[in-house]
């Protein structure tokens, strides 16, 4: 599965109560080059689950339930993928990749091409996703969206918290990790959409209970569902993870994890916005104000007309035409081909 | 969201066939007051319901047999073709015309084109055969709207809200829970949602008579500024079409005066054509979700009009297609507004 907030951790999703990791934190503990695949396994229906080691042989970084990796693909591109094997287990890391016939390439290229004894080259882990102490758990899990709830099973499991698991797919050979899953008897409902129509978000999740957090990873529709449910609930009491529009915002190449000059003309000042940063928070921290909302590409409120460069769009909002246009582009979320962009801020 | 000035370079509907004859009817469109009426030879003409002489609403004059309409303030008289023909007082005859609007009328509707005449293209106007279409059956009426027009379209747009509005009706949680495919095509804005092996909506159980689980598909088309066609295909799983049942919505969406919209709709189906008792219940059914929406719209009227400031407001995925026909429409209006500058603007002369 891809995160979307991984490639703008200042920003995490929209009513999620996820927080970012801290950047600070994060340097050091990363790992960043090439991993060779122990085992390669189809864990449901394209549903390939991996098992990597570092190709040097050294011991990988830990991590926390909720954290993915950066796979870097050949053609530049860069998808991530939640760990779902033990948090423990600094030899080995698993991630399950779904092949997406309809998304940008990258899944269909890891089925197609990554086999056993093959290399790839990864990055990570960071979190956006992390698991809070709490004394029960509610966990929805949407087709591949299982992942990352995973590891957080295991630990809320050990940490003897109450928790329960409604887990949905389309068909049930579609749907992973159901063996280790339903070891868990009751806890687990596994319900396939063609058995059971849609997960019973109403009936799972209840009322609100003060002692509850609830995480989900799966389709928008069903994050969106999720959120829509517990709208009233306590502010954090829901975390959820999106993956279904990661597609768009994924860098188009290589160039556009480079860092990248941004002249603000109206200003008269220029700002360097490292690869982890969006445009928008690089031109806030420049003291140029700008007005933004959902921080995801979607809302259209951080609207900025561009007076040259090239715009690698990753948002949500744009039509082909106005991407095309080029004189304008969403900076929370966009970027630039090229290294250098001028606005009109 | 602040639009609150019209598009006026647009088809919108501006009554239905039915609702306009020999006697004279004010409508606001888009700021305007407009008086539709019909000639003796029964075309249908709208002019601008404001007498050239001092203002006074047309629309409280009168119509005589030959087509003449008067007005009742002072009396001036205007031809079929709007043109001023005399006045009781004076013998020689006002220099006078009224301005007259682009109409089209088909199947039943009549479609007015506020803005510049030059550009009313009739080949903008969506497919509405099917109000006439003898396989095909269907319900109208209009509901006044105290909302602006942005409002009912992004309600249009994001059909998600049915699953918490119209709980006993229309919606339940499958229509949230599936995202949306949207489309862009110029300034039309398309979505697509499709609903498969889900529990039946109880309007659907009932019009359709399935049982859950069915498959339900929306395919939704906005014509920007003013026109919105739903499609609704509804069938018991796995059949699929022709077996399913087609439903076809139509919303002209009518800017009034100020932020009052009027809420154009038709309702028709290709089954069961001849059930009356069906066709009793559809329209009912559809006049009480409209209802809903029009209390929920008009609540959020006030809420947007007491914060001018705007406070930011925060979106979802599912409102992409609404945040796009926002865009399609502020551009239509950034586009008319450039226009008229450009006409107001003088052209440079060469200096001699
Ligand atoms: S802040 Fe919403 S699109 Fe950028
Ligand atoms: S206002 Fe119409 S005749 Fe005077
Ligand atoms: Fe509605």
């Amino acid at each position: 599965m891809t995160s979307p907030s991984a490639t703008a951790p200042d920003t995490h999703p929209l009513g999620s109560a996820a927080a970012a990791t801290p950047s600070g934190t994060r340097r050091g503990t990363e790992f960043e080059g090439t991993v060779t695949v122990l085992a390669r396994q189809a864990v449901g229906d394209d549903v390939v689950a991996l098992k990597l080691v570092a190709s040097s042989g050294e011991p990988l970084p830990v991590w926390q339930p909720g954290a993915h990796i950066d796979v870097v693909l050949p053609t530049g591109a860069t998808r991530q993928y939640s760990l779902c094997g033990p948090v423990g287990d600094t030899a080995h890391w698993q991630v399950a990749v779904l092949r997406e016939p309809d998304g940008r390439g990258g899944s269909q290229w890891i089925h197609d091409h990554v086999e056993e004894g093959g290399e790839l080259r990864v990055r990570g882990p960071r979190n956006n996703f992390p698991l809070r102490p709490a004394a029960r758990y509610l966990f929805v899990g949407g087709g591949i969206g299982i992942t990352p709830l995973l590891p957080m099973i295991a630990e809320a499991d050990a940490a003897m918290a109450e928790w329960s698991l409604l887990y949905g797919g389309r068909t049930r050979s579609s749907m992973a990790f159901l063996a280790e899953l339903e070891s868990h008897g009751e806890r687990v409902a596994v319900r396939p959409q063609d058995k059971h129509g849609l997960l019973d978000l109403a009936g799972f999740l209840g009322d609100p209970d003060p002692s509850t957090l609830v995480y989900c990873c799966g389709p928008a529709g069903l994050i969106d569902a999720v959120e829509a449910h517990c709208a009233d609930w306590p502010a954090g009491a829901v975390n959820v993870e999106r993956f279904a529009a990661a597609a768009v915002r994924q860098p188009a190449d290589d160039a556009a994890e480079q860092p990248i000059e941004v002249e603000l003309r109206a200003s008269g000042t220029t700002v360097t916005v490292p690869p982890g940063l969006s445009v928008l928070k690089a031109v806030e921290q420049a003291g140029v104000p700008v007005l933004s909302s959902c921080e995801e590409g979607i809302c259209g409120s951080c609207e900025t007309s561009v007076l040259e460069g090239e715009v690698d769009h990753r948002d949500s909002l744009l039509t082909e035409d106005e991407r095309a246009a080029n004189d304008t582009m969403l900076i929370c979320v966009s970027r630039a081909r090229g290294g250098r962009l001028v606005l009109d801020l | 969201m602040t639009l609150t000035q019209h598009v006026r370079n647009g088809w919108y509907l501006g009554a239905w066939s039915d609702d306009v004859g020999r006697t004279l009817t004010q409508r606001w469109i888009t700021d305007v007051p407009v008086c539709f009426y019909r000639l003796p030879d029964q075309t249908v003409t709208a002019v601008e319901d404001r007498c050239p002489h001092r203002k006074y609403p047309l629309s409280l004059g009168h119509l005589d047999d030959e087509g003449t309409l008067q007005c009742d303030y002072h009396g001036y008289r205007f031809d079929g073709r709007g043109v001023c023909v005399g006045v009781a007082e004076q013998a020689d005859r006002p220099k006078a015309a009224l301005r007259r609007f682009p109409l089209v009328e088909r199947e039943g509707a009549i479609w007015i084109w506020p803005g510049d005449p030059e550009l009313a293209d009739e080949s903008l106007l969506p497919d509405t055969s099917w109000l006439t279409d003898p396989s095909w059956t269907h319900v109208h009426g209009v509901v006044p709207l105290k909302a602006r027009h942005m409002l009912l379209l992004e309600n249009l747009l994001d059909l998600t809200h049915e699953t918490f509005l119209h709980p006993t009706s229309i919606g339940n949680a499958a229509v949230a829970a599936t995202p949306i495919d949207v489309t862009v095509d110029g300034d039309r804005v398309g979505f697509s949602r499709r609903m498969i092996g889900i529990e039946a909506p109880p309007f659907y159980e009932k019009s359709c008579g399935l049982t859950s689980p069915v498959d339900r598909w929306q395919d939704g088309d906005f014509y920007p500024p003013g026109i919105f066609v739903l499609n609704i295909r509804v069938a018991a799983t796995g059949t699929e079409e022709p077996d399913g049942f087609h439903m076809k919505v139509l919303y002209g969406m009518t800017p009034g005066r100020g932020n009052e919209t009027h809420d154009f709709y038709a309702l028709g189906r290709d089954y069961l054509i001849d059930d009356q008792e069906l066709t009793r219940f559809q329209h009912e059914q559809q006049l009480a979700v409209m209802q809903e929406d029009v209390d929920a719209l008009e609540a959020q009227e006030i809420m947007y009009a007491t914060d001018p400031g705007g406070t930011a407001e925060s979106s979802i995925r599912s409102d992409l297609a609404a945040l796009r026909g926002r865009r399609a429409v502020a551009k239509m209006l950034a586009r008319e507004q450039r226009a008229q500058q450009d006409a107001r603007t003088p052209h440079s002369r060469p200096s001699v």
